[in-house]
């Protein structure tokens, strides 16, 4: 946070020189607001750059290699970084920089829908959760309590250990252990949002429960469920690689940084690009993905306003 | 962010911190358990000093740290053929006879001599006296005749058949249990105490040569009839080592047997048998001084251990083979064309370059190239996924079809790593638009899995421990290896005739010519893929001497020591 209000007070060219426009203009939206403020966080700014570059390469994987990722061929094995295979070979002799490649699609994927699961879920339960209370909220909180008491990777691995052991269900593990996060957060932002008197205003007006929770409740708490979405995405796929890591996610030969990272952890010491490159993508990877969620909530939060 | 950031660093700290005290308590817990050495905290010069003394009052001879990549399946010999248990088993029991350490051919053990009557079927050992087991009883020619008769006889007290005990390994050694048509051994008689006689129904060429397998080891009689089928977890026999402790999974602890019949044997005062499933990680351990002797070298590894100073690498004689089973059992296995076409699918040579640094060649027939009835004569599966694909379009699977695809979790001698062996033979198989699913669990669940028929298509391997073709073929290819040892469920009844006819042929050439024409026929069926025979690397401190590892899995380590 320190970081953000320091680069504020530093002069800075293009958005800083814009911002007396938006404090004049009071009609401008909240969400406008957010996106100059974001686009002032360096940081942030870094972190996108990261993941649209990854969201790319995986996009157009197959243009960038001329190699497929599961072809092994034993002459080229376990041969360094060179023009002919730029992050060298594993010891199956597959081009690491084509698993690299192909595994970013993996790894965005998993990012992708284990966090949309999570939220999904998450969001639902913690909207019922807050608005109705009483034993509805006692149950479902428990419930929470209950899945935040286990150590998260170690209810994945339970998780994956009984659906068995594939990269779907690492998926599944993934979003289910992030539910009660979204939870969590989404229930106490509705029980602030409840006491609102706009809230109170439809009701007495006599609007269905539904309709207020999703055209009231929801929207209102929809800053702080970005934030951690976005985040949760670095944690989702730091753990889809751990369980990869523990032979419980991807399956071979599908090219996963962290099953890349446990089958080739014999050779650090002789062959240390076929460790180093799946290890740098996941720490871009997550890295990318919480500098944005750090700068998502910098930017989505009211207090933090210049 | 700031914030982060640091929490980043303080963790790092932290890690480097604990891997340095990690560092740090190694050599003084390696320490403890030898008494000689706990003076070694006071001083470094003087306990060098006190450690010399000791070797040369050879009042210590320390502890040996053996470790493996998976744990024993039982410590009952007899019941399992599991390559890890009869890696223990042999420090702890003994047969009435044992093999040379570098070959095959049979010393005396617990029978100090033994002659062939002219009939060639009876046999006579003399047993050593004064034999105690680790539970102080006499070993003695009753001891004997209970252990073959618990073995032979289904119905025995000591049998245990009701708790899943099962001997297969003798059934088929043998040619059958008590009453069986072909079971060899006619009777058992006891002339003295020290004195038993063996009579066959007929001669029986490999007869001295089972006899001194690890399989049939003497338990003793008194334990069996204590500990029942627990025996299994409680082992008393009559080896250079007591059994101490085992915890499943972790280790297996044996102590120096006092009263060793070998005068001054052995010469360790404790081996610790620890489980350290990744190759690499057994690797470091050993780099580390945490252990001694380390099995499952990587082949990768071995030129450098062999310039590395303060480690050997030991070298066992090729004896076995690896093999990808068909579930002859399961579509679409049971279609000989299938089996064909994935046979040609695979590329051996590409296997052993990827996986075994040279160290093996490509296998044609299942058993080594040195046995007895080796078919040199057999065309090999080329690899040729052009004609594999053919093959399967005459079966009807043109497009392909899915499988799973069993890997051994455990770095076995044929096999050196399994799971990436598998990912290998997945491509071959994509190769021909079949999809492998590959599947692993547990090593001594994978063993009973796979007995019991769970499986499509499995990697196993076999290891020679008795030098005879017959514990190859028999035992794997053989309707007496079902349901154990024979997990392909093959069963062809000419095979078997072969089989039969080999084990009590005692003619080397007429034994010979029996194989080569079992071996035509199963190569034809090809119910296995036969891989690799390969040649298992180990490696251990320098200070371990005399160690000399057997070209069956395993050797009794009476004679190793450790030098300071």
């Amino acid at each position: 946070m320190e970081t953000v209000t320091s680069t504020n007070k530093e002069p800075m060219p293009g958005p800083e020189n814009q911002e007396p426009d938006i404090t004049k203009n009071e009609s401008v939206s909240p969400w406008k607001e957010a996106y100059w403020q974001l686009r002032k966080n360096k940081l942030a700014i870094v972190g996108i750059v990261i993941i649209t570059f990854f969201i790319l390469v995986a996009i157009i994987a197959p243009l960038l290699t001329p190699y497929a990722f599961n072809t092994i061929n034993a002459g080229p094995r376990l041969t360094g970084p060179s023009a002919d295979h730029w992050f060298g070979t594993d010891d199956l002799g597959r081009d690491t920089f084509t698993r690299i490649v192909y595994g970013a699609r993996i790894s965005l994927m998993v990012g992708f829908f284990a966090v949309t699961g999570a939220l999904v879920f998450g969001t639902l339960l913690g909207i019922v959760a807050g608005f109705f209370g009483k034993w509805v909220d006692m149950l479902i909180s428990r419930i929470f309590d209950i899945m935040l008491a286990f150590p998260s990777i170690l209810l994945a691995i339970a998780i994956v250990a009984i659906l068995g052991p594939s990269l779907q269900n690492a998926l599944i593990a993934i979003a289910i252990i992030n539910i009660p996060i979204f939870g969590r957060l989404v229930r106490s932002k509705v029980i602030s949002i409840r006491q609102e008197e706009y809230i109170l205003a439809a009701k007495a007006q006599g609007m269905k429960n539904g309709r207020i929770l999703f055209h009231h409740v929801l929207p209102n708490s929809v800053a702080p469920i970005i934030v951690q979405a976005t985040l949760s995405f670095g944690t989702a796929i730091l753990e889809a690689a751990a369980l990869g890591f523990l032979g419980l996610g991807a399956q071979a030969p599908t090219p996963e940084w962290g099953k890349m990272l446990s089958d080739s952890r014999q050779y650090i010491q002789s062959a240390p690009w076929t460790v180093l490159f799946p290890g740098v993508s996941i720490m871009l990877v997550v890295l990318g993905f919480n500098m944005i969620g750090d700068g998502l909530r910098d930017a989505l939060d009211p207090k933090m306003k210049n | 962010m700031k914030k982060s950031l640091l929490l980043l660093l303080l963790s790092l700290v932290l890690v480097v911190f604990m891997a340095a005290c990690g560092g740090d308590d190694e050599p003084s817990d390696s320490g403890d358990t030898d008494d000689e050495d706990v003076t070694d905290t006071d001083d470094g010069g003087d306990a060098d000093g006190d450690d010399g003394d000791a070797a040369e009052e050879s009042t210590s001879g320390g502890t040996l740290i053996y470790a493996r990549g998976g744990d024993s399946q039982s410590l009952d010999f007899a019941s399992t053929q599991d390559g890890e248990s009869s890696r223990i088993t042999l420090q702890i029991y003994e047969s009435l006879l044992r093999f040379n350490e570098n070959s095959f051919e049979v010393e005396p053990s617990l029978a100090e001599s033994w002659e062939v009557a002219d009939d060639n079927v009876t046999y006579t050992f003399k047993l050593r006296e004064g034999v105690k087991f680790h539970d102080g009883t006499d070993f003695n020619a009753e001891a004997v005749l209970t252990n073959y008769e618990r073995w032979s006889d289904p119905s025995h007290e000591f049998a245990f058949t009701d708790d899943g005990y099962a001997y297969s390994v003798y059934g088929n050694q043998f040619g059958g249990f008590k009453g069986d048509e072909g079971h060899i051994i006619d009777e058992i008689n006891i002339i003295n105490d020290y004195e038993i006689e063996f009579v066959l129904k007929e001669p029986f060429g490999a007869f001295l040569q089972n006899v001194a397998m690890s399989y049939f080891a003497i338990t003793s009689p008194a334990a069996l009839a204590e500990h029942g089928p627990a025996i299994n977890e409680n082992p008393v026999g009559t080896g250079p080592f007591k059994f101490v402790s085992w915890t499943k999974d972790d280790n297996i602890t044996l102590d120096k047997f006092e009263d060793y019949w070998m005068e001054g044997y052995p010469k360790l005062d404790r081996v610790i048998f620890q489980v350290i499933p990744d190759n690499s990680a057994r690797l470091t351990a050993l780099r580390a001084g945490e252990i001694d002797i380390m099995d499952g070298l990587n082949p990768d590894d071995y030129e450098t251990i062999q310039n590395e100073a303060g480690l050997q690498a030991f070298e066992r004689e090729t004896n076995n083979f690896g093999y990808l089973g068909f579930n002859l059992e399961r579509e679409p296995f049971d279609n000989v064309l299938v089996r064909k076409a994935m046979h040609h699918a695979v590329d051996k040579e590409g296997l052993i370059s990827l996986l075994y640094a040279g160290l093996a060649e490509p296998a044609k027939n299942p058993l080594p190239p040195a046995y007895l009835g080796y078919n040199d004569s057999l065309t090999p599966y080329e690899y040729n996924p052009e004609l594999a694909r053919e093959l399967l379009a005459e079966a009807g699977f043109e497009d392909g079809f899915e499988f799973d695809l069993w890997a051994m979790p455990v770095a076995r001698p044929y096999m050196p790593d399994a799971e990436r062996a598998a990912e290998v033979l997945q491509a071959n198989f994509a190769d021909i638009g079949l999809t492998a699913n590959i599947v692993t669990m547990e090593w001594a669940t994978y063993l009973d899995e796979v007995s019991a028929g769970s499986q499509d298509v499995f990697m196993l391997g076999w290891s020679g421990t008795n030098g005879d073709s017959d514990y190859f073929l028999g035992n794997l290819l053989g309707t007496q290896g079902i349901p154990d040892s024979n997990s392909t469920f093959y069963s062809n009844a000419d095979v078997d005739a072969l089989l039969a006819e080999a084990r009590t042929t005692v003619d080397e050439g007429e034994r010979a010519a029996l194989y080569e024409e079992a071996l035509a026929i199963i190569h034809e069926d090809t119910p296995m893929i036969t891989l690799v025979h390969s040649i298992p690397v180990l490696a251990g401190s320098d200070r371990v001497k005399n160690y000399v590892p057997h070209l069956s899995t395993s050797e009794p380590l009476t004679f190793v020591e450790l030098a300071e």
